[in-house]
């Protein structure tokens, strides 16, 4: 269950799908009530790994349910009414008490004349139900029961344009899958609600509050965009998950957890015609619901460079981001190759002059962020090497840009970039995992062909194409610049 | 695989006969056929001067993956070159090869888009290597241009230095690196084990050094080369045959590691203090090698307490249950040759740091008070003896497991007898593993944090001597 950063994951992928023969073998079938199914049938071992993708995310979020989207993936953890329970019937009462008296202590615990002793009764009280409500809670059984059965990589994860929840099974246990995924979305129940949110809480302190790069990527996204609901973090602020309701989540699961916004993607050894069956057995009956509505907010152009400095007990780092296009654009296509060229290995340009030539740099990174719905960011991460400075690192990185901003690169080094994105792209599906989680990406932001005819957009990309890129994204006025260091002026 | 379309035939008819009013069917309760599963066989073969080859075949993909592996590693810096291994993989790596630069031999694996790391680990060297089938004969000239003739270009070696040494100037700057590096120190002090690598060490290398390294270690009866993809064993063996079959054997290295003193375990606590509001938190003490007879009893017994996720005690506890932490977990890592570390972790807010270690401890002291119950055991064994199937997922796994466990001479039979010897584990073995191996009053443990906040506390709450530990980086 954790919030995932999508940039590195969304450039790729390729026609050598078609070459290996892929691309034939993805079945695409869309249920009566809308639900998207992929199959890809891999006989070698016997495992199946199974994603559920929902088309929504932390974008599709308002600013009074920041983070619910993130939290609402670790409540559906908490089991259903026939499992996570031994009597859904006679907790029920209870869980109800604890949701009135939730609500009424975040009503009262922002609000600066709210009489303290009877906030504090209150808290006495939740405290009392939930010790009695916990004799009903049987814990963490969908947990058990798929680890029991041999599961792996029992997970979920949050984006800002998507939510997938992620198991392997041996390939024999498939319908244990259906039953219990199904369960969870005709049955789910939020148990233990305000007891999660604070796990979400201490997430927060521990992958952005205390890690120096969870901080930098949260600054630069929260600079970079000023309208677009991109800006929050997934997980949202402190005092954002310190304030989500119950309400919110059950609202934001009833409303976008349906088959209108749902894709079922399984990769493995197993038959498609009865898989097909199980699922539209068990998924069929789910009302179609509606689609998640497309964000309207707009990012306005940037007019002027922004820079943020933030103090962190660390050695100095650096983040650049530049808006940009989203896929299936010719600029992202542009980005994908100009991300190779620049830093892509050691004998990209970046990689050379800073790291190995003029040993300004200790690390250099550029990637897509933070989502691929709406127009995103170029981002360049980099660490100077001591004793060079953050400033030095950025100014060594802007002639370089602006090197791609007026020279062509060269037929070899555009053809070099084609070669090893479709190399890695075909990197990425050696495992049934790896292969489940790009077709449902890609199906969930667009659409999983997007893979098929990869190879052939990028390979209409010119060194012109890439000058222009530069000319118009890679410049200051586009750009927002956040530096990590111990002191700050 | 028939036998799945039949499970899912019989499933679907079972579903036909249902009405569709009928109670609901707890997931739990649903039958399955068992699982057939063969163990994948790995082709293997040897080339004249003793270089172990394996390989597992795969046609899916026109990639092929490559792992060689050599004896040597950080177990053998000497102490004043600490941080020697990792100077001569990086070194390695970037140094150029034969005729070839660094500049030139870069070139050449971009050209062809092929991904190649050096690592250097506790008692061995790999060298891996992606690429694409077309790219075969080139490819493999550089790997064994790389493995004979390493240039360890002069400028490189200092750049790969200077980047080591910018390593150290940032050790302190993630909570749980800081953590793991004090919590090795603490236990094994100034064993290889126990050391890592700092400014000083690292200018004391020089290139002679790099090259007395690969002297020693890189000769073909201390190397293995595991590989998988769309490539046939004989084209395989032909080819490696011709492009290392004439080099020649030197002395065999001693790969025996340097003794471990044992010393008498006590309690302590050690505080870095860093302005970050949540506490990182380790626990740690001496744990077991591969040979220990309890190995599996302690897998299931840590599966148990820490290892199991969200079935996991601490988990439960700590996280689900409390709210105190996003992440917790404990595991026993099982030293190839020398015994390495129980290890238990979790980060929570500076106001919980306390008590969230009485819990950890309180969940290692029941483990050793208290039987389990039957039902934890069982899906403790189930969870351990079902999911075997995937350590056979993906087919570089599978051959270089094969290469790993012949290289720490793991008895032949270990895979085929793994899942019998988790299912023989009971729960009188769990309790007397916990009691042997567990001493929650003698763990060390390291605290990154707002130490200010909750130091003077710990002698108190937790009865173990306290010490600040000064943070450098030199």
């Amino acid at each position: 269950m954790r919030t995932f950063l999508w940039g590195l994951f969304l450039v790729l992928l390729s026609q050598n799908l078609l070459a290996a023969g892929l691309a034939e073998r993805v079945q695409e079938v869309r249920l009566e009530n809308g639900l998207t199914v992929l199959l890809l049938e891999r006989r070698d071992f016997p495992t199946v790994s199974a994603y559920i993708t929902f088309r929504v995310g932390s974008a599709n979020e308002g600013l009074e349910n920041q983070g619910v989207a993130h939290l609402l993936e670790h409540m559906l953890f908490k089991g259903t009414q026939l499992l996570g329970t031994t009597d859904y019937a006679a907790e029920k009462p209870l869980l109800d008490k604890i949701e009135q008296l939730g609500s009424r202590i975040d009503s009262l615990k922002n609000d600066p004349r709210a009489d303290l002793k009877v906030l504090a009764d209150l808290r006495d009280q939740l405290t009392e139900v939930q010790a009695q409500h916990k004799h009903y809670v049987v814990k963490d059984e969908f947990s058990r029961i798929y680890a029991e059965n041999g599961g792996v990589g029992y997970n979920a994860f949050t984006s800002k344009d998507q939510t997938t929840y992620l198991i392997s099974l041996p390939a024999n246990k498939l319908e244990l899958w259906a039953a219990i995924e199904s369960d969870r979305l005709k049955n789910a129940v939020l148990r233990e609600f305000y007891v999660e949110r604070e796990v979400v809480r201490e997430e927060r302190r521990r992958s952005y509050e205390s890690s120096p790069s969870g901080l930098l990527y949260e600054a630069l996204i929260a600079s970079a965009f000023t309208v677009h609901p991109y800006r929050h973090p997934i997980i949202g602020w402190d005092s954002d998950i310190e304030n989500l309701s119950l309400r919110e989540a059950r609202d934001f699961f009833e409303a976008y957890y349906r088959p209108a916004n749902m894709i079922v993607t399984l990769v493995g050894d197993f038959d498609s015609p009865a898989v097909l069956q199980l699922i539209r057995r068990y998924f069929g009956s789910l009302p179609p619901g509606k689609e998640v509505p497309r964000v309207i907010a707009r990012e306005p152009q940037q007019r002027a460079e922004k820079r943020v400095k933030i103090r962190f007990d660390a050695e100095p780092s650096l983040m650049i981001a530049y808006h940009k296009p989203t896929m299936p654009t010719r600029d992202d296509y542009c980005a994908d190759l100009l991300t190779d060229i620049l830093a892509g290995n050691k004998s990209s340009r970046l990689y050379r002059k800073l790291v190995i030539e003029q040993q300004l740099a200790g690390s250099i990174d550029i990637f897509g962020a933070p989502g691929s719905r709406y127009p995103n960011l170029l981002v360049v991460s980099a660490t100077p090497l001591f004793p060079h400075t953050t400033g030095e690192v950025e100014a060594a990185i802007y002639a370089e840009f602006a090197r791609i901003a007026t020279e062509l690169v060269s037929d070899e080094e555009l053809s070099r970039a084609r070669k090893r994105l479709i190399t890695d792209n075909l990197r990425s599906l050696r495992s049934n995992g790896g292969l489940a989680r790009l077709l449902s990406n890609y199906a969930a932001v667009g659409n999983w062909r997007y893979l098929v005819d990869y190879e052939e957009q990028i390979s209409r990309i010119t060194a012109a194409d890439l000058r222009a890129f530069a000319k118009r994204y890679l410049v200051a006025t586009n750009r927002t610049v956040v530096q990590l260091q111990r002191e700050v002026q | 695989m028939r036998i799945i379309w039949c499970i899912f035939a019989i499933l679907v008819l079972g579903a036909c006969s249902l009405p569709q009013a009928a109670a609901p069917v707890r997931p739990d309760q649903l039958q399955f056929e068992p699982l057939v599963f063969e163990f994948p066989q790995v082709q293997r073969a040897r080339l004249s001067n003793g270089i172990e080859v394996y390989l597992k075949e795969d046609q899916d993909l026109p990639l092929i993956e490559l792992t060689a592996l050599i004896g040597g590693g950080s177990i053998f810096d000497p102490a004043e070159k600490t941080g020697l291994s990792q100077l001569f993989a990086e070194s390695l790596a970037t140094g150029g090869a034969g005729d070839y630069t660094p500049r030139q031999f870069e070139e050449k694996l971009a050209n062809m888009a092929v991904d190649m790391r050096v690592n250097s680990d506790t008692y061995a060297y790999t060298l891996g290597m992606s690429l694409h089938q077309r790219d075969l004969r080139e490819s493999f000239a550089l790997l064994a241009l790389l493995l004979r003739q390493p240039r360890f270009d002069a400028e490189r070696v200092d750049l790969a230095c200077k980047r080591l040494i910018e390593g150290v100037r940032r050790q302190n700057d993630n909570p749980d690196a800081l953590a793991s590096r004090l919590m090795a120190k603490a236990i094994y002090e100034d064993h290889p084990l126990g050391r890592s690598a700092s400014q000083l060490s690292l200018k004391n290398i020089d290139r002679d050094d790099l090259l007395a390294l690969h002297r020693t270690y890189f000769q073909p009866q201390n190397l293995s080369i595991a590989v998988s993809g769309a490539i046939k064993l004989d084209k395989l063996t032909r080819l490696l045959q011709e492009l290392l079959g004439s080099w020649p054997n030197g002395v065999m290295p001693d790969l025996s590691p340097p003794q471990l003193v044992k010393k008498p375990q006590k309690g302590e606590v050690f505080v870095a203090v860093k302005d970050i509001p949540q506490t990182t938190i380790m626990l740690g003490q001496p744990g077991i090698e591969k040979n220990n007879p309890d190995a599996m009893a302690l897998r299931v017994a840590n599966f148990i307490l820490g290892g199991g996720g969200f079935n996991s005690r601490m988990m439960r506890e700590i996280r689900s249950n409390r709210g105190l932490a996003y992440s917790v977990y404990s595991y026993f890592k099982v030293g190839y040759r020398l015994p390495e570390l129980f290890m238990a972790s979790c980060e929570t807010a500076c106001s919980s740091t306390l008590e969230v270690i009485s819990l950890m401890r309180a969940q290692m002291q029941e483990l050793i008070d208290n039987p389990v119950s039957e039902e934890e055991l069982r899906v403790a064994k189930e969870s351990l003896i079902n999911s075997f199937v995937f350590a056979f997922n993906d087919s570089h796994s599978i051959v270089t497991r094969r290469q790993r466990l012949d290289f720490y001479t793991y008895p032949a039979d270990y895979l085929q007898t793994y899942r019998e010897k988790i299912s023989a584990v009971t729960v009188t073995d769990v309790q007397r593993v916990a009691t042997k191996y567990l001493h929650p009053d003698l763990l060390q443990i390291v605290l990154v944090g707002r130490g200010e906040e909750f130091e003077n506390e710990v002698p108190a709450t937790l009865g173990l001597p306290t010490q600040r530990v000064e943070l450098g980086i030199e």
